[in-house]
């Protein structure tokens, strides 16, 4: 290698140059604002419309709360309601049970056909909403276990869920319940539990008192995810319900099926503030265990 | 007036909000020069060197490269490279790549690229590594490729960020060796930012300590450590001894009293001290003999302090010894003594001793 | 219990019985038996006849329902193209913000994600609608144009639907790419003379191309599956192989071929991550 230094020319002008810096930084921030308003304007205009006064979605005449007090008095409204919120937490917690035991398993044990099962795990988060629903359609249909209801009261309201609905939650919310709780215990520190043990813990001490504790935050994480998308699920509860029984997802499609009215956009702000509140309450809990956000997120 | 420095920074300020990283730094730096910059993390070396390269801007204040001025000037437009702390290699580039970029960057031609980067990797001895990604080598193999992909470049000047700070003791000093003799090859202005104080010794020609981002002192190894023009300077660089002092004299000769009344010389101090000021008296451990305290001399000089004190403390480190001698008013100094052993009688703790030095090692310096 | 201390695998299985007893059941066993009706005869009034036959996969590639699924495919690479034009540059936004802000600008975009799907589309179909819309109504009150234009009820509704329900997927693994890239392999680039162009084109889009897979993945599969958006949006005239399938267990009960077209849906998408994997794996390594 030879030893002179190279000088280089270069093209400088020093206020074109601080003209660049500056511009890449604006035209970023313009289109994050652009982007921002993308996603959140048709939400606006939904909610905004739920309070007009006539039957129009696109104009507005003024600001009535009728819309509201006429979803309240909708009987099968309000029964789609409770059978969305029976069905979440009923899937959410057999889910939640399920998909931890399936982390714990796959995240801290090597064994044979380890693979397949994890693949198993995955499968259902990545296959499409119609495909599994069908699947269980023609499932529940096979095996007879059909569209029976489980009859229960639910705070005081009658309730008619079909197990099937509640399976079928329960087989996509494992899933997802088990890749969360999963993450939280591969970033747990497992000298934790070895120093646990070191202090003359036993296995099953050891859990209960060190590596259950430190793993709650992802058991909420993954129920609060489940419980979520229970409410949220539109497609596997359409096809796996038989005929009558509605959650408020289902309700929602047929009205929309049958005309566009503000009730519908009460409906789903109502459905919005429960959403918005489950988000706020997985963001404290977030901060109060100082997670890493993007593994929490739910993938 | 500024063309006959590689690097010139005049009264350079960075300020991140309300914090001031790099306060008023001027500083000259020569062609060919291996110009180190010490001090301890968060002084504002990085950020000096961050500005050099052109990754910050300063607050206020001028960087020349070759007498012109930077400014805006931004990275890629600068005729400095740089080596950074955690070497910074493209992970999805075998190591070829990785040399190549620059070269490429300048769109030069493909013969002379493959040409230069050949001999880039031969330089730093990783020819047959060229094909290898940079997560399969070593940490040392990885330092070399960043240097060879900042040398391949010619430039004008080189920036290396703590190169060697994630080494290990024994593969650092190789390094340092072989860094040393690099530089005096290819004859390029290095610019070196270490934590280091002994390697900055090692290597510089030339150092800048700093602190709280103020430069201390600016000199040669030799001129830092023998003669630290702070009380910083002298704490951070090598091992010193603090002895709180009262400037008796300034002129015609520097007289002093420590709290035990006895008085010694010294052969200079810090510039704004005055009679009667409260100092220290900085004196290295190794500039220090112990006497039996029936050995004084019968006429006393005035160049050699002779101080009361009992050994308290003694630890062997293989070359030499360090003894902690306390003083009458309760201050501990360190004596290091070789270890040579011909007919010597070891100290012993307890033992009653005269610390003794020659006045002209010993600096006042503020407190 | 000596015993099952000793035997980690033991203990593994003991774990995972259940969960993986009630896959097996609720959802292997279905998805056996989607596999086993695709190649049934269609019974008289819905059900299946127990009769071997390749009539329903040869069904599949008549150009009668191949053509919605072209369009399917069609419909899916847009958006997933779309998706990434758009979700990259928030992505990049969002990962170049101070930190403090970073985690409050991943929260709202997960906001409307978490939203439900069905209300997302809902609102679509109140600003998109012909007549009613309020894109179009607006548009003609202020005069800027006369007739409606032709936002609903075709191909480029379903794709605004699904770009806008699934922008946030692809934001968020494209965002933990950026995140996670070391910002002092840009100051090395630049150094070296790269310029700002140079810098993301050799180094952050390279870098970033994982969680641009995983994204275009997590949009890709589910629009190609899309059921709701088209049922909604599609106003009826424009389907995708979602409502096909639908059709044949709600409205023509043929289940076998419900059950074949399902099955292809789900092998093509196999296909179309492996290939996708293979070149992006590839073109990694060419950078």
């Amino acid at each position: 290698m030879t030893t002179q230094t190279e000088t280089t020319e270069f093209s400088y002008h020093p206020r074109w140059e601080q003209f660049k810096s500056k511009l890449g930084g604006w035209s970023l921030t313009t289109y994050g604002i652009l982007a921002f308003a993308f996603l959140y304007l048709p939400i606006i205009i939904l909610v905004i419309f739920s309070f007009n006064e006539s039957r129009s979605v696109s104009k507005w005449t003024g600001f009535s709360l009728h819309w509201y007090s006429e979803m309240f008095q909708d009987d099968r409204i309000m029964l789609s309601v409770w059978n969305s919120l029976f069905l979440a937490v009923v899937s959410t917690a057999i889910a939640t049970v399920l998909g931890t035991l399936a982390a714990l398993g796959l995240e801290r044990y090597q064994f044979r056909g380890k693979t397949a099962i994890d693949s198993m795990f995955y499968l259902p988060v990545i296959i499409p909403d119609i495909a599994m629903a069908i699947m269980l359609l023609l499932f529940f249909n096979m095996s007879g276990i059909g569209f029976t209801p489980w009859k229960v009261q639910f705070f005081g309201v009658k309730l008619a869920v079909p197990y099937s609905v509640i399976i079928g939650h329960v087989a996509f919310n494992t899933s997802f319940v088990a890749i969360v709780v999963r993450a939280r215990l591969a970033q747990m520190d497992r000298t934790l539990e070895e120093a646990a043990q070191d202090l003359y813990a036993d296995t099953w001490r050891t859990f209960q008192r060190i590596t259950l504790p430190m793993l709650m935050p992802g058991i909420i994480g993954g129920a609060l995810l489940a419980f979520t998308l229970s409410l949220d699920d539109f497609v596997i509860t359409f096809f796996t319900s038989g005929a009558g029984f509605n959650t408020l997802p289902v309700r929602v499609f047929g009205m929309i099926k049958k005309g566009v009215t503000p009730k519908i956009n009460a409906v789903s702000t109502l459905m919005l503030a429960v959403s918005l509140s489950l988000v706020i309450i997985s963001i404290l809990l977030r901060t109060r265990s100082g997670d890493d956000e993007t593994v929490q997120m739910g993938f | 007036m500024t063309d006959t420095y590689a690097v010139e920074l005049q009264d350079v300020v960075k300020q991140f909000g309300d914090v001031i990283a790099v306060n008023h730094v001027t500083l000259q730096i020569h062609d060919g020069e291996f110009f180190s910059l010490l001090g301890p993390s968060g002084c504002g070396k990085t950020t000096t060197l961050r500005m050099i390269a052109g990754f910050e801007m300063p607050t206020s204040g001028a960087i020349y490269i070759h007498g012109q001025r930077q400014g805006y000037r931004p990275p890629n437009k600068r005729p400095v490279n740089t080596v950074f702390q955690n070497y910074a290699l493209f992970p999805h580039m075998t190591v070829a790549k990785n040399v190549a970029f620059g070269l490429e960057m300048k769109k030069l031609a493909k013969e002379d690229i493959k040409r230069r980067v050949g001999e880039a990797l031969e330089m730093v001895r990783l020819s047959g590594m060229a094909n290898r990604k940079p997560k399969q080598l070593s940490g040392g193999q990885q330092q070399r490729v960043a240097l060879a992909r900042a040398l391949v470049n010619r430039p004008e000047v080189l920036l290396l960020d703590e190169p060697l700070g994630a080494l290990d003791l024994k593969l650092r000093k190789a390094m340092q060796l072989e860094l040393k003799a690099l530089q005096e090859e290819v004859g390029i202005t290095f610019i070196y930012v270490t934590h280091d104080q002994e390697e900055a010794l090692t290597m510089s020609d030339r150092i800048a300590v700093m602190n709280n981002g103020i430069v201390h002192q600016v000199g040669n190894p030799e001129e830092i450590y023998e003669h630290p023009a702070d009380r910083f300077v002298a704490d951070f660089i090598g091992e010193t001894n603090f002895i709180p002092v009262k400037v008796v004299a300034l002129s015609p000769a520097i007289v002093v009293e420590l709290n035990t009344g006895e008085r010694v010389h010294a052969g200079w101090a810090e510039e704004g001290l005055a009679v009667g000021d409260n100092a220290v008296l900085s004196i290295r451990p190794e500039k220090m003999d112990l006497l039996e305290p029936h050995e004084r001399p019968q006429t006393p000089s005035h160049n050699i302090a002779l101080i009361q004190g009992s050994i308290s403390h003694l630890v062997y480190v293989g070359t030499d010894t360090r003894h902690t001698v306390t003083l009458r008013d309760g201050t501990n100094v360190v004596v290091r003594l070789q270890n040579v052993y011909i007919g010597e009688e070891p100290w012993e703790i307890g033992e009653e001793t005269i610390v003794t030095w020659n006045a002209a090692h010993a600096r006042i310096l503020k407190e | 219990m000596e015993r099952l201390r000793r035997n980690p695998e033991l203990q593994a299985w003991l774990l995972l019985a259940a969960p993986v007893i009630f896959l097996l059941i609720f959802f292997m066993a279905p998805l056996l038996i989607v596999f086993i009706y695709s190649f049934l005869e269609r019974g008289k009034y819905g059900g299946v006849e127990w009769v071997f036959t390749l009539e329903n996969i040869r069904r599949v590639f008549d150009p009668l329902y191949f053509r919605t699924f072209l369009r399917s495919f069609n419909i899916a690479i847009i958006t997933t193209l779309i998706t990434l034009i758009l979700g990259y540059p928030l992505a990049y936004f969002i990962a170049n913000s101070p930190p403090h802000r970073r985690s409050a600008l991943l929260f709202a975009l997960m906001i409307p994600f978490w939203t439900n799907f069905l209300i997302r589309t809902y609102a679509w179909l109140t600003l998109l609608r012909t007549h009613t819309g309020l894109i179009n109504v607006s548009l003609m009150n202020w005069g800027i144009i006369e007739k409606p234009l032709p936002l609903f009820g075709n191909d480029f509704a379903i794709i605004l639907g699904l770009v806008y329900g699934w922008l946030p997927v692809m934001v968020l693994p494209i965002y933990a790419a950026l995140e996670r890239l070391d910002k002092s392999l840009l100051e090395a680039a630049r150094d070296l003379y790269a310029s700002n162009f140079h810098a993301f084109r050799r180094v952050t889009w390279p870098l970033s191309i994982p969680g641009v897979v995983a994204g275009s993945m997590l949009v890709f599969i589910p629009s190609l599956g899309a059921f709701v958006t088209p049922a909604i949006l599609g106003g009826g005239k424009s389907l995708m192989i979602g409502n096909i399938i639908s059709n044949q267990f709600l409205g023509a009960h043929d289940w076998p071929f419900g059950s074949a077209l399902s099955m292809v849906m789900m092998i093509a998408m196999l296909i179309a991550t492996v290939i996708y994997f293979r070149w992006t794996v590839k073109s990694e390594a060419l950078a």
